[in-house]
């Protein structure tokens, strides 16, 4: 029963772009996409930590365990409410 | 008893027929998400686009994003098709 390829297509096309990564937490992170795998494990550079809208810290590189995500999302400038 | 009706529709198939229009997702926490569906995998992780994601605090808080977001499956309760979101 293989379906469609979206998501791993999206995992490829995504790759060293500025991404949002939502943890089940609700802690969000925004930094450059540097690589991920099948599980959403997430490895990210220059990354920012939002907690409740607000910057709390800030990391040369992240990894991110993929059990955590919520989501992933590419990040366009126009129109972001945050 | 039980007979086979060749015509059913099963539940990804559903979801399969969803791709391209709105669908309204119910997480298993307080939170909700629209978007247009691009696709899905076997675990039902999602790929969308122009997506709202609504939080129900008691300010009802609602944050829209654009562009495409992955959707951990994880976490999804329910998907409703063409669904508008909260009445907020």
């Amino acid at each position: 029963m293989s379906r469609k390829q979206t998501p791993s297509d999206f995992l490829k096309q995504i790759i060293g772009r500025p991404v949002v990564v939502k943890l089940n937490s609700g802690v969000d992170y925004r930094g450059v996409l540097a690589c991920l795998d099948g599980y959403m494990n997430i490895a990210l550079e220059q990354t920012e930590e939002y907690v409740n809208g607000q910057l709390k810290n800030k990391y040369g590189d992240a990894f991110i365990r993929g059990n955590n995500v919520f989501y992933i999302s590419t990040q366009k400038r126009k129109g972001l409410m945050n | 008893m039980a007979s086979v009706n060749p015509s059913q529709l099963l539940p990804l198939e559903l979801v399969d027929k969803c791709i391209g229009s709105k669908i309204h997702i119910i997480m298993k926490s307080e939170k909700e998400i629209v978007g247009t569906l691009l696709g899905f995998d076997d675990f039902v992780n999602m790929v969308l686009e122009d997506v709202t994601e609504y939080e129900s605090t008691t300010e009802g808080r609602r944050i829209s994003k654009l562009d495409q977001i992955l959707l951990n499956g994880n976490n999804i309760t329910m998907l409703v098709p063409g669904g508008e979101g909260p009445e907020m």
